[in-house]
């Protein structure tokens, strides 16, 4: 299989240019390792909701995004109105534990319920016609940006994480961002077992994976599938709005995050397959490396392409489009 | 057919691209084209999304009080975006066809430009907001509008003026290499800096932003060893931060905007407090919004831009009450995307002025005039030179402490850098290379005129 044996000989080049460079610079290239391995743990809570929502109930929610930015400007709001901490970054006055565990649960159960809200009165009297679900999404995202920067205005905000939280640990030798490393990747493997857990465990989990194969089956064999609609939806909205907290702390809350994470996430379940955890988690490890890597590696002597970092996560997608259609825990049946 | 197939996943996906494909193309159909008799019809084009975004109000604001302070003017609400009526300048009504809503992309400046020229009927378009898209406005004006004029808004981008060189295109403010002026020796004869590395958003503000400094800071003998240059818009910056070197003397930032701010938490993040020893900035550094946004930080660095903010002179204060029919933009006096849109629309209303109003005779009269017009600004003069491109004095200015009560940063000029031109003292020209990601080569050569004039200056 031709395509096949090029791919493979494209990746053992790409590997063999990396595996040189971390020779070269050891320490450059354990910390874009890591920039690469926190970013994808971020993508997997962002993309593991949408995956779920595709996979189940086949709603390309072009809303999710939105759902993501919201809930950081929501944080943001709670910690500056409930408890005085300062916009300034990193001056004025700190975050505590509380002021920031607080803003993330109701944030995230605020969005939680919106995610509910909108499934329930945009897109529960349509299912099965994609195109309409897929354009009210979009309307609603377009909507829910205009009016976040009307509201919240065009520069960045962050959320602040705890003082009492060390900025930095170091890992093999090398200082890296407390926050991202062990909150956000810890979060990730949390929110990736629970998970787990539900969805091989439960009742619910074996309606969602019966579902995610055969929803009309499952829908004559007597389970009431609109409430496993709106269950799927709310987790997948509460996870929107968890990442858009634990993004907004990492990186920052600012325009145009909506629709950014939105591509990624759409992305990583066209490399995973939609509907599959294990798919979501790979295809955000690949995304996350392929684009950190790419940001620092694609740079050749005195030729430098590192603006051309973005074409290289395309040409992931083409690539397992080719190979792989359905991506790589993506099923026919 | 009950269970999902291929086709269906494939389907999903169309979907979704095409999705993808109606957020990003928002078109604008409206049509009224009409005629010019006794009206002059002005658009004002900045950026209302994207990075810069939220210099919206700045912007408008900035040329609308003109109108508001001189020409009689009323604010239709209070904002600036709300409109403005009944402004005449020599017996001419002013209308204002509309205010063009870019995101700092070219194409969609452009889109909006013919929007609001080709569509609404401007006779005199006031924009843009950011580099590339001034380029792509310049080109636009030289090649489909030689009859019309443009005033850039803005934009900073050398290219537009200095490559572009449309007849009918002119900026009244400096560029981004001009804004950097009196840095490069800053950095080298106080600092002591041997070594730098240079970062900035990859297009061609930043391009130019850096090539100020890089020229003068080389010329005189330094050396800059790293570029690194990560996507505007990006969110995640900590690969970009990994490349910068740690065995230099300091670093330059060109990052501006929202970028600014995600870019010095992470910076942060990795490698702790940012010390303004090692630290320098471009003019965004500088910006009201953004030293709100950032807060104490930055305290001790410098940077430099063409406004002197701590400024008290008579000619200064005209010009803050002459936004007070805006508020939120007069709390911005001193940021250069308010004086940028104000300069615009104060030359065009004195050479509207001197030709009578008259915009007949495909404007060449009006373009004429500006060629000639001399801004007596708050922070200085401004003329033109051949290519229609602002000569302007440049201030260096050193971030202070927080007044008392206060986590907001003051700001103190230090230096003078009288009346810098585009070409940077014979560094540039139509013929050197366009500034990109490696140009300007790191060269010392005899730097440029204003390297050891420069003038103390302590506005108490």
């Amino acid at each position: 299989m031709a395509p096949g044996i090029l791919l493979a000989l494209l990746g053992v080049a790409v590997v063999a240019w990396i595996a040189y460079n971390g020779v070269q610079n050891g320490k450059l290239f354990w910390v874009v390792t890591l920039n690469g391995i926190t970013l994808a743990a971020l993508f997997f809570v962002v993309a593991a909701g949408f995956t779920l929502i595709f996979g189940l109930m086949r709603v390309v929610n072009m809303a999710h995004g939105s759902l993501f930015l919201l809930a950081g400007y929501i944080a943001f709001t709670l910690q500056g109105t409930l408890y005085g901490v300062s916009s300034n970054l990193l001056s004025g006055t700190p975050a505590t534990v509380v002021s920031w565990i607080v803003p993330l649960v109701v944030a995230t159960i605020v969005i939680g319920l919106a995610g509910v809200l909108m499934q329930q009165v945009f897109l529960r009297w349509n299912q099965g016609q994609d195109l309409r679900q897929a354009l009210i999404t979009i309307a609603i995202s377009v909507i829910l940006a205009d009016q976040m920067v009307a509201h919240f205005g065009g520069i960045a905000e962050s959320i602040q994480q705890p003082a009492a939280w060390p900025d930095s640990v170091t890992v093999l030798g090398v200082h890296y961002g407390f926050f991202r490393l062990v909150v956000v990747v810890g979060a990730a493997i949390v929110i990736g077992g629970l998970l787990f857990l539900v969805i091989k465990r439960t009742r619910f989990g074996m309606i969602i994976r019966a579902g995610v194969d055969d929803r009309s089956m499952v829908s004559a064999l007597g389970v009431n599938i609109q409430v496993v609609f709106a269950g799927a939806f709310l987790i997948g909205a509460l996870l929107a709005g968890l990442a858009g907290v634990l993004g907004g702390t990492m990186l920052a809350v600012q325009p145009g995050n909506d629709s950014a994470f939105l591509l990624d996430s759409l992305i990583v379940v066209i490399i995973g397959g939609m509907g599959s955890l294990g798919g979501a988690a790979i295809g955000s490890l690949a995304l996350g490396l392929v684009s950190s890597y790419s940001n620092v590696y694609l740079n050749f002597g005195t030729t430098d392409l590192t603006n051309y970092s973005i074409l290289l996560t395309f040409i992931l997608v083409v690539a397992m489009l080719a190979v792989r259609p359905l991506g790589l825990f993506g099923r026919p049946a | 057919m009950l269970r999902p197939q291929r086709n269906e996943f494939r389907r999903l996906l169309a979907t979704a691209a095409l999705g993808l494909l109606a957020v990003t193309a928002c078109a604008n159909n409206s049509s009224t084209t009409t005629t010019t008799s006794g009206v002059i019809k002005i658009g004002i084009l900045s950026d209302c999304a994207g990075d810069f975004g939220s210099f919206y109000n700045d912007d408008i604001g900035g040329a609308l009080s003109v109108l508001a302070a001189h020409y009689g003017g009323k604010a239709t609400g209070s904002l600036p975006k709300d409109g403005m009526t009944g402004a005449k300048i020599a017996g001419k009504d002013i209308q204002i066809v509309g205010f063009g809503c870019s995101d700092s992309t070219a194409n969609k400046a452009i889109e909006e430009t013919r929007r609001l020229v080709e569509q609404l009927g401007a006779d005199i378009l006031i924009g843009p907001l950011s580099g590339d898209e001034g380029i792509a406005v310049a080109n636009y004006a030289k090649t489909n509008q030689p009859n019309k004029t443009f005033l850039n808004g803005i934009s900073g981008a050398q290219e537009a003026t200095l490559k572009v060189q449309a007849p009918n295109f002119f900026r009244f403010n400096p560029d981004g290499a001009q804004w950097s002026a009196g840095l490069g020796s800053y950095a080298y004869n106080k600092l002591g800096w041997r070594t730098a590395a240079v970062i900035g958003d990859d297009y061609a503000f930043p391009y130019t932003s850096l090539a100020g400094f890089i020229a003068e800071f080389c010329a005189i003998g330094g050396n800059v060893t790293k570029r690194v240059w990560p996507p505007l818009g990006t969110t995640d910056f900590s690969s970009f931060v990994a490349q910068l070197p740690t065995n230099v003397d300091g670093t330059f930032v060109g990052i501006g905007g929202a970028g600014l701010i995600t870019f010095l938490k992470q910076y942060q993040q990795a490698n702790g407090a940012i010390s303004s020893k090692h630290f320098m900035g471009n003019l965004f550094w500088i910006d009201p919004q953004l030293l709100t946004a950032i807060g104490t930080p930055l305290v001790g660095a410098v940077a430099a831009s063409g406004i002197a903010a701590d400024d008290t002179s008579a000619q200064t204060k005209a010009y803050v009450q002459e936004l007070s029919v805006y508020p939120a933009t007069q709390k911005d006096a001193a940021s250069v995307f308010t004086l940028g849109y104000w300069s615009a629309m104060t030359a065009l209303g004195m050479a509207l002025t001197s030709v009578n109003g008259d915009i007949s005779g495909n404007q060449k009269a009006l373009q004429a005039a500006l060629a000639k017009i001399v801004i007596d600004g708050p922070y200085g003069k401004i003329s033109l030179d051949s290519n229609r491109q602002a000569i302007a004095d440049n201030w260096v200015t050193q971030v202070t402490p927080p007044p008392a009560g206060s986590n907001v940063p003051g700001l103190k000029t230090i230096l003078q850098i009288p009346k810098v031109d585009q070409t940077f003292g014979g560094f540039f020209s139509s013929s050197t290379p366009n500034l990109d990601r490696s140009n300007p080569p790191c060269a010392k050569k005899t730097p440029p005129p204003w390297v050891g004039n420069e003038v103390p200056v302590n506005f108490g």
